[in-house]
């Protein structure tokens, strides 16, 4: 019966003398033996599809007063392709708004950082009632002479110049339900696709993967090539919810290997798409729901190579704060070899 | 190797360093170094020149092998190992393979001598065209390729296998004879190699990433050339494995379905589906290249075929645990609750059915004929239905008494859904209706302002109901509106919910995902023709049909297709789905069964007339109606 919260309308009372502004509230177990019937009560305003329409246009022609100072997101952009220091622009306070952590480390082998990693949140309040906007990316580059770092670096920022022009900025002008628009998913696409043609202009020679997500509200849209990857973390367990564009793989899924034979194969480091590698690019795209207090975390495959799914959930379960957890699993990549770059995000969402 | 894995991380920056030989350089005091032929990462091929002949130019390769195993018994195994294979090289007869003439070691470093070839390998030759080869070009070049490997893998004590059939390792010489030119030896000196690297050898069988090679895996790199010779995409740009996923007609219309069929085999994904030699490949290939004579084509297949429809038939009569005959089409789709089936007819009566066997319980008469379909109120054991009188009927489920009617201004078409104690359902009077089903009373109604054709959706917070002016719309419980969306034509597809998702058809050709809370439009994806028939969700994937005559199955999260199934008609019918497969209805006259994995058929059935009814499926049984005036019950 949880969704009589937010039912307006609906009552205890009997049927010939509702009480109009009686809304239930049932909290938890305290619910009782027998829940009261619910009543669908006719709204006494209820309008008309006209109106309703006439007044959805006017919401959408409202200019946005960006001098509203109160009423002006946040936004929190942190970019690099070298190790960040500590956070201190953000201070997460969990529970009450989309917070995040990110980290990206050289690790204690290679003699240069090609992981990329960006992050921007927006939170507001106002009677708009705009969404918290997030936007996430995490890529691996791949190539000498510089050119994976260039390729990721590149491959971040045509990604956020594309999705914040095409989404962020249609939220806040209150675009979003413009029937016109591309879809949520396209714009994804296409951001990667940019970046595709982006790097396989300027960096020929080099490659990068990268897994991106926007999160709305409670919606997290997620664009994905190559082998770095997002997992979902809630109070059931952790979910890895993208698929690695990799031979082996490929293998497991066709019954050819075990994850465990893979974990060893000669070849595991073969990826069969990856951006910069030709024109024509497939982009994998999923979007999941994300239930309150979730977490999402985007990584490299210098975490999830050393650091098993379990231990990866219980050090993010085990922090308040993302960029400490951000903080330990890097850590503990390190202590075991640190054989590649180390990049991550955290993002909370709140409950 | 040299493109497919350019993007090698951490490799040395050249790997074959210093140590390259100069031209000039003389090995062995016989063999002067003219040129390099090839860089590969375990060692160079140089042209030579024999000096042992001083009065004519006799070239060489010299193929060179780096020993970079710093294991001293592992070198000296690496080395046996490649001292055996070029005995056995050399003692091979066959015009496409490459005559060795001598093999030496030295410090890190072991050389094979041989047959200097002057041609393009196939790699080349696929790189430098701009159209699409002659097909008896490539047919001649697939026979001699079967030659040879056939030669090899008939080989005795036991068969050789080639292990690495790709274009590059195939060259087309000075007279356009296909050569063999890489004998794998070079594959004992591999090490392991550090870094992530985009590419896969994508000619490789399956079974070779096991470190399990037999003749029947050099069968399968002879189909990924010959593959990638006809449809001119490269296989280590695609997904590894998904040759099945794309046949060769699909890119060159060319090519015949015989020869398709042909290469498909040798690429499938499981050994023994392939030829198990290439000697028996090529037996496959030269029935294609004989002319077949006309009025004399296989009769045993024609055979087979009749035999094929005679079974179909009998299994069609088969399939049905009985049928029940109304007096009219029968459009509304059927629902199934504790042993009893609900449907309406155009008949006008609404029926109840058990399901054991088919007999008939009773019938409720309304003033015109029933497209919308019933639903259950289970605690008020109420059966609910629209009719085209206007009315919407509560009638006991058990008895068929009639409880109470609900009258609207138009035509009821709406099937109605049942939740939180009240029914929901739209009316062409272009209103929403909120029903309390213990009293009949109307809770609230809400005006659209166009025909609601479609079921709407309920779920815990949310009302979504699509319109016939092609309006989406959210509202709340109590029937506030909070969100509207505008398809371009009308929304006669009823809406389903799926991880905060809500996805419909349009009669604007697309299918649409939004988020349910704010109607944003999520993902889309356009079919060929109008969409009427309502989405099912199964394993991820959504399920619809489309007027275009497909089923499509798209993922759920993305919109992409996953696969689409083509039947000979419109699909109007809202599939269902049920244990790993989906159900539904052809204007075709056929119920269809599909493979949700593949998108392949299980099994159909042939009805009489066009199936625009939906499918219930419970407890391994599809109850559907057809225009044929029958209810089915099949077996699924």
């Amino acid at each position: 019966m949880d969704f009589l919260r937010r039912i307006l309308g609906w009552s205890t009372g009997s049927e010939t003398t509702p009480p109009k502004d009686d809304i239930i509230i049932t909290q938890g177990d305290t619910e009782p033996a027998s829940p009261p019937e619910p009543i669908i009560e006719t709204p006494a305003n209820a309008q008309p599809p006209a109106e309703a329409s006439t007044t959805l246009a006017q919401a959408g022609e409202e200019e946005v007063s960006l001098d509203k100072a109160q009423t002006a997101p946040i936004m929190t952009p942190v970019a690099g392709t070298r190790q960040l220091p500590p956070l201190e622009t953000v201070v997460p306070r969990p529970g009450q708004r989309l917070t995040f952590g990110q980290l990206s480390d050289i690790g204690m082998v290679r003699g240069n950082n090609q992981d990329a990693v960006f992050s921007i949140i927006s939170s507001s309040i106002s009677s708009d009632d705009l969404p918290d906007f997030g936007l996430f990316i995490v890529a691996d580059g791949m190539g000498g002479h510089h050119d994976g770092e260039k390729a990721s670096a590149i491959t971040v920022r045509t990604i956020a110049n594309y999705v914040t022009g095409n989404i962020f900025h249609a939220l806040t002008q209150k675009q979003m339900d413009d029937e016109d628009r591309p879809t949520i998913t396209d714009v994804l696409l296409s951001a990667v696709q940019k970046a595709n043609e982006a790097v396989t202009d300027l960096i020929p020679e080099g490659g990068t993967t990268v897994t991106t997500t926007v999160i709305m509200g409670d919606r997290a849209y997620i664009a994905h090539v190559g082998d770095s990857r997002a997992y979902l973390i809630n109070d059931e367990g952790i979910e890895q919810i993208t698929r690695d564009h990799s031979l082996v793989q490929r293998l497991i899924e066709l019954d050819q290997l075990t994850p465990e034979e893979a974990a060893e194969h000669p070849q595991r480091n073969v990826l069969y798409r990856a951006i910069g590698q030709n024109d024509n690019l497939d982009v994998d795209a999923i979007t999941r729901r994300l239930l309150p207090r979730s977490c999402l975390l985007l990584c490299s495959d210098g975490l999830w190579n050393l650091i098993p799914e379990d231990v990866i959930r219980n050090v993010v379960s085990k922090h308040d704060n993302p960029q400490h957890a951000c903080h330990e699993l890097v850590d503990m990549a390190n202590d075991r070899g640190g054989p590649d770059n180390i990049t991550v995000i955290i993002v909370e969402i709140p409950g | 190797m040299v493109d497919t894995q350019k993007f090698a991380k951490n490799l040395p920056e050249q790997p074959m360093g210093e140590g390259a030989l100069q031209p000039g350089s003389v090995l062995q005091g016989r063999y002067r170094i003219t040129g390099v032929i090839g860089v590969g990462g375990m060692g160079s091929v140089y042209q030579a020149r024999d000096l042992r002949f001083p009065n004519v130019t006799r070239h060489v390769a010299v193929k060179e092998m780096l020993n970079l195993t710093s294991d001293q018994s592992v070198r000296e195994l690496t080395l046996r190992t490649f001292e055996r294979e070029s005995d056995m090289l050399a003692s091979l007869s066959h015009p496409a393979v490459p005559e060795i003439y001598d093999y030496f070691s030295n410090k890190d470093r072991a050389y094979l001598v041989m047959e200097y070839i002057n041609g393009r390998d196939l790699e080349a030759i696929i790189n430098s065209i701009t159209e699409f080869l002659p097909i008896e070009t490539v047919l001649q070049w697939a026979l001699e390729l079967c030659d040879v490997l056939g030669y090899l893998h008939l080989h005795e004590p036991e068969p050789i296998v080639f292990r690495d059939v790709k274009p590059s390792n195939i060259m087309i010489d000075q007279h356009g004879r296909l050569r063999l030119v890489d004998f794998g030896i070079a594959k004992t000196f591999q090490v392991g190699q550090k870094g992530t690297m985009i590419g896969t050898e994508g000619y490789s069988a399956p079974e070779q990433y096991r470190g399990e090679a037999s003749p029947a895996s050099d069968v399968y790199g002879v189909g990924a050339t010959i593959h990638h010779l006809l449809t001119r995409r490269d296989p280590r740009l695609e997904p590894p494995f998904t040759f099945a996923e794309r046949p060769i007609r699909d890119t060159n219309s060319a090519v015949s379905a015989e020869l398709d069929a042909t290469i498909m085999k040798a690429l499938a994904f499981e050994v023994n589906e392939r030829f198990p030699n290439a000697a028996l490949m090529k037996e496959a290939l030269e029935k294609l290249t004989k002319p077949s004579f006309v009025g004399f084509s296989r009769p045993s297949e024609e055979v087979a075929d009749d035999l094929g429809e005679w079974g179909a038939l009998e299994e069609n009569e088969a399939r049905i645990i009985w049928r029940f005959q109304c007096e009219d089409e029968v459009r509304s789709s059927p629902v199934v609750h504790r042993g009893v089936l609900y449907v309406g007819a155009y008949d006008n009566n609404l029926y109840a059915i058990s399901i054991s066997d088919g007999s008939f319980k009773w019938k409720y008469p309304t003033e015109e004929g029933i497209s919308s379909s019933p639903a259950i109120a289970e605690t008020e054991n109420l059966v609910l239905f629209g009719s085209l009188d206007h009315l919407l009927y509560a009638v006991d489920s058990r008895v068929g008494q009639i409880a109470w009617t609900v009258p609207t201004q138009g035509s009821v078409q709406s099937s109605p859904a049942i939740a939180h104690g009240h029914v929901f359902f739209g009316s062409d009077d272009g209103n929403l209706y909120a029903v309390r089903l213990s009293t009949g009373r109307v809770q609230w109604k809400w005006a659209g302002g166009a025909p609601i054709r479609s079921r709407p959706l309920v779920t815990g917070e949310n009302i979504v109901i699509g319109m016939e002016s092609g309006d989406v719309v959210g509202l709340d419980l109590s029937g506030q509106m909070i969100w509207r969306f505008k398809a371009k034509r009308a929304v006669t597809s009823s809406p389903v919910e799926h991880d905060g998702l809500v996805f419909f058809g349009s009669m604007d050709w697309h299918v649409y995902a939004l988020d349910i809370t704010r109607g944003w439009k999520v993902w889309s994806y356009r079919t060929n023709k109008p969409v009427i028939s309502s989405p099912a969700i199964g394993e991820g994937k959504l399920f619809v049909g489309s007027v275009d005559g497909s089923l499509h199955a798209l993922d759920a999260s993305s919109g992409k297709e996953r696969w689409h199934f083509d039947t000979e008609g419109q699909i109007t019918s809202s599939p269902a789905y049920a244990d790993g497969a989906v159900y539904f209805g052809g204007i075709d006259g056929k119920v269809y069964s599909v493979e949700v994995k593949n998108g392949r058929a299980r099994w159909q059935f042939e009805t009489k007339s066009p199936v625009p009814s939906s499918p219930a499926v419970h407890d391994g049984v599809v109850y559907i109606g057809s225009m044929d005036h029958y209810i089915y019950a099949l077996k699924a």
